[in-house]
């Protein structure tokens, strides 16, 4: 298992340099940021000034050469200059991804609990009434924008605050700026309050097309011989559900969480938008729209490295499941 | 049939939509202005009251949350990376300035900085500023000329130059936003303990009122001197180094960690969320704050604020106005609102490079004349803001002493075909209305409209301009600009006509000889007319503020026959409060409302 774990880490390494290689020709042949300074101001910067900011982002040079220097750079931890002045991107990358982290870890958890609850329910009750709803409510979130669904959520959260009289829902950030009694509980009560909205939102999207994921998965396996054969041999039904059906059920969930976690954490740019968490989602825009070559590539990087983990995450948790397979 | 139902539902819907807006904007633009006190911001439409009105006494407490659509990441104002909107509006709460611009466009004397600025002479210019004697930095050091000193010092291009093309970083240097008015100053002296400063202009400056202040603000020389270990009090002899050390400082440090000189002062700033400002009981200024905190919070995204005004997450957002937006904010109870004339001007924009556009004046006379700005404005920013018209000026906006409306008379923007056409039958054109071709028989077009892509109102003043040109027989594609890509499309000439927007200021010299004199940094179509920039230059150096103005409307004169920048109107600004709090107003200059946060409160 070790090795395989070297191994394939040592395998990602080409990919992360071609893939960052054709990434980076991309954004920089995608837009002038030295002309965006030089227009985007009132008054107009000087042509020193121009010059001078053309230096600072190594727009001055050639881009293999750029390239070399950036990933030089990074091993030793300097991610390169942004075209935001006095940005450092290590500290922004890490301090989003933290951001993000918070923002999605509670909603993954949740996703995935209740897309197993009702999808393992939903294929057990196969065309009951139940089954109906689920796949019903399945089908209206997954259908369902997530720009509009969290805009009703704000608005709702809206009206209970109103309601109650408090403010514990919050719809901008991660905390509010200030408290009005600063202790610890307050904090805490406060940060809860600005996760709720957000975390519904993504934990809703996410579990609408799990719970289909684990339920076709799941009445696969149920009609299965060997799920048959358990059942005949008169092994209890709540047994065979979970030592032999829900185990195999899981692997292909696991291949589409794990690559879904890994997008997400990339940047739930939506959510992260309406909300205002400022994470990677905000940072790949911000880093787009202003042509913003290093700040991107940072992004991909920490993006990329999540991407092959989480696989193989999902690779290893494959051996974990199912007892066939073993990476020797 | 569904579907024209669907559409009937649709037209219906935003035909009433439309009409409440237009019902609450020709109302005055107030929302619920709360009982009684303050009639809210909703008077601010009024002529002539817009540095007075929202005006109410306060009283002691409460919190107010302020809007700030960008993150600061560079705290210098100065620098030209750092001069950013946000960074001004932050900054202004805490530094002084000498003269600091009004709602109404027009500058007023900071008294609690200064008690008195004047000009004493002509030739040499010469300007005498009498520091008030209770000015002090909060650390107890006086506010004295060695900060004036510093400032001119470190923006006049020269004591503190540019980052040589040998420093990898590029921090080594000065890199001032504008030396404009600093590059001319002769000496900058103290006297009277240094209360009194003197500035003697090598040559004349017109808006010498622009100068150490005017939205940026002055930095502590004496927190500089001491980081670079030059003599305390003596910037005239601080070397180019020890001048960068506080230039970089100031970049990178928020104004929490050094010395200021506001009403307030910066508590804590946390990065991409919020600066939390508390009244700094070292203030000596007339206005005492009765606020027991400011915050200004970062939301990146406008479509955002009206749910956190609503939340009461914040009190009070200043967005671009769109319909939905106006909309939503009439909805939300005891939020006042206003919907003002800014400073910043849409227009079109002819590329001069391009060979038939630069050759034939008359051409781009018709095409000005062809389009219909009543037509533009009714089918964009007029649908929530009855009162935009057309703008008749390059340099100045309604309201600003200068302005003359020198465009309507000629009848550009008027929309008028036979005058259009007019023009080019006596310029010898042939096709007019059919396919136009060139006195020398060259098809004139097919010309490109660019404007910036997802913005809808840019996007329908091009399909108007198509359908008005199609009249004369010139035919336009629209072609959008990626976000990210403006400045490479001005820069490299890559338009034949261009729609975007300018930022006029009380100051409009600078901006004239930067826009419109030969090779100047943002005349991008490549105008040039001498006798323009003669008048322009003139303007620049002319003590009377008055004649510069005459100078400039004289310039703006030809530049209007000559037809190369089309004004079309004042973007709407929009500034929406909590009605409980009182004396904030629309400041559409470049130090926003927070100009005058000392008698922000809550209504007595």
């Amino acid at each position: 298992m070790l090795a395989y774990t070297v191994r394939r880490i040592l395998v990602s390494v080409p990919v992360l340099i071609v893939s960052t290689f054709v990434v980076f020709l991309v954004v920089v042949n995608s837009g002038d940021p030295v002309a965006n300074f030089a227009t985007s101001r009132q008054p107009a910067p000087s042509k020193a000034a121009v010059a001078a900011f053309a230096r600072h982002i190594h727009a001055d040079q050639p881009v293999v050469e750029r390239y070399w220097n950036w990933i030089t750079g990074v091993l030793h931890g300097d991610f390169g200059p942004s075209v935001q002045s006095n940005l450092d991107i290590g500290h922004d990358l890490f301090t989003r991804f933290r951001v993000t982290v918070t923002l999605v870890a509670a909603a993954m958890i949740i996703a995935l609990l209740l897309a197993v609850l009702f999808g393992v329910f939903s294929a057990i009750r196969q065309y009951s009434v139940a089954d109906y709803v689920i796949t019903f409510v399945g089908f209206l979130f997954l259908a369902m924008p997530v720009f509009w669904f969290a805009v009703l959520l704000k608005q709702a959260g809206i009206r209970f605050n109103e309601s109650t009289g408090s403010q514990f829902l919050g719809t901008i950030g991660e905390k509010s700026p200030y408290l009005d009694v600063d202790t610890a509980w307050n904090e805490f009560t406060d940060r809860i309050g600005h996760l709720v909205l957000p975390t519904i939102t993504l934990a809703l999207v996410s579990f609408a097309s799990w719970t289909r994921y684990t339920r076709a998965s799941m009445l696969e396996v149920l009609s299965s011989d060997y799920v048959r054969l358990a059942r005949a041999k008169g092994l209890r039904r709540g047994k065979v559900m979970t030592r032999h059906a829900l185990r195999t059920a899981l692997i292909p969930l696991t291949t589409v969480t794990a690559l879904d976690i890994a997008i997400i954490l990339g940047g739930a740019v939506v959510t992260e938008t309406i909300f205002q968490w400022h994470g990677m989602g905000e940072m790949l825009v911000q880093a787009a729209t202003t042509v913003d070559v290093y700040r991107t590539m940072a992004w991909l990087l920490l993006s990329a490295v999540v991407v092959i983990g989480f696989n193989l995450v999902a690779d290893l948790l494959y051996a974990v499941l199912d007892p066939r397979i073993r990476y020797d | 049939m569904r579907a024209h139902s669907s559409a009937l539902a649709r037209g219906i819907t935003l035909a009433a939509g439309l009409t409440l807006v237009l019902a609450a904007c020709s109302s005055g633009g107030g929302g619920g202005s709360g009982k009684g006190g303050s009639a809210g911001l909703s008077s601010c439409g009024a002529q002539g009251n817009a540095n007075t009105c929202n005006s109410a006494p306060t009283k002691s407490g409460g919190t107010f949350t302020y809007t700030l659509e960008k993150n600061i990441q560079q705290w210098n104002v100065q620098d030209s990376n750092g001069n950013t909107f946000e960074n001004g509006e932050t900054l202004g709460v805490v530094l002084p300035q000498v003269f600091v611009p009004q709602p109404d466009f027009s500058v007023a004397l900071n008294t609690d900085l200064v008690t008195s600025a004047t000009q004493t002479s002509t030739s040499p210019q010469t300007f005498v500023y009498k520091i008030n004697p209770k000015a002090s930095w909060n650390d107890g050091t006086p506010i004295t000329a060695d900060d004036f000193v510093y400032y001119w010092r470190t923006n006049n291009g020269k004591d503190c130059p540019p980052p040589p093309a040998s420093d990898a970083s590029q921090t080594k240097g000065c890199l001032p936003q504008s030396t404009a008015g600093y590059d001319r100053i002769k000496s900058v002296t103290g006297s009277d303990g240094g209360r009194t400063v003197t500035v003697v202009m090598a040559k004349p400056f017109s808006d010498w009122k622009q100068l150490f202040g005017a939205g940026y603000p002055l930095f502590p020389a004496h927190v500089a001197e001491k980081l670079s270990g030059a003599t305390a009090g003596d910037a005239a002899h601080m070397t180019a180094a020890q001048m960068t050390q506080g230039w970089q400082y100031f970049q990178k440090t928020p104004p929490s960690k050094y010395a200021t000189a506001g009403p307030y002062k910066m508590q804590d700033w946390t990065d991409n969320d919020h600066a939390t400002y508390v009244p700094d009981p070292k203030w000596w200024g007339v206005h005492k704050p009765t606020l027991q905190r400011l915050v200004f919070k970062v939301i990146t995204d406008a479509t955002q604020e009206p749910t956190a005004l609503r939340n009461n997450e914040v009190q009070g957002i200043y967005p671009q106005p769109e319909v939905d937006l106006v909309n939503q904010i009439k909805d939300i109870p005891n939020v006042t609102y206003t919907i003002g004339s800014g400073l910043t001007w849409e227009h079109f924009d002819l590329n001069l490079h391009n060979p038939v556009l630069g050759a034939y004046p008359a051409l781009r006379q018709a095409m000005f004349t062809a389009i219909s700005i009543k037509d533009i404005v009714s089918k964009t920013v007029g649908q929530f803001d009855p009162k935009v018209k057309q703008l008749g000026s390059h340099n100045y906006v309604p309201g600003q002493a200068g302005y003359q409306d020198l465009v309507t008379s000629t009848g550009q923007g008027s929309g008028d075909l036979t005058k259009a056409r007019k023009y080019l039958t006596d310029a010898r054109f042939t096709g007019v209305g059919t396919a136009l071709k060139s006195p020398d028989g060259k098809t004139v077009g097919p010309f490109n409209c660019r404007y910036t892509t997802g913005n809808q109102i840019r996007q329908s003043e091009c399909q108007i301009l198509q359908s008005d040109l199609a009249n004369l027989g010139i035919k336009v594609t629209i072609k959008p600009i990626g976000a990210a890509d403006l400045g490479t499309v001005l820069t490299g000439h890559q338009y034949d006509i261009i729609v975007f927007a300018w930022v006029a200021s009380p100051f409009p010299s600078a901006n004239a000889q930067q826009n419109w004199v030969t090779g100047g940094g943002g005349n991008y179509g490549g105008y040039s007319n001498k006798q323009v920039d003669q008048l322009v230059a003139q303007a620049v150096g002319e003590p009377d503020s008055t004649k510069a103005a005459t100078l400039l409307n004289q310039a703006d004169s030809i530049m209007v026959k000559d037809a190369y920048v089309l004004p079309l109107y004042q973007k709407p600004t929009f500034l929406a409060v909590q009605s409980r709090f009182v004396n904030m107003r629309d400041n559409a200059t470049n130090v926003g409302p927070p100009y005058n946060t000392a008698e922000w409160g809550l209504k007595k």
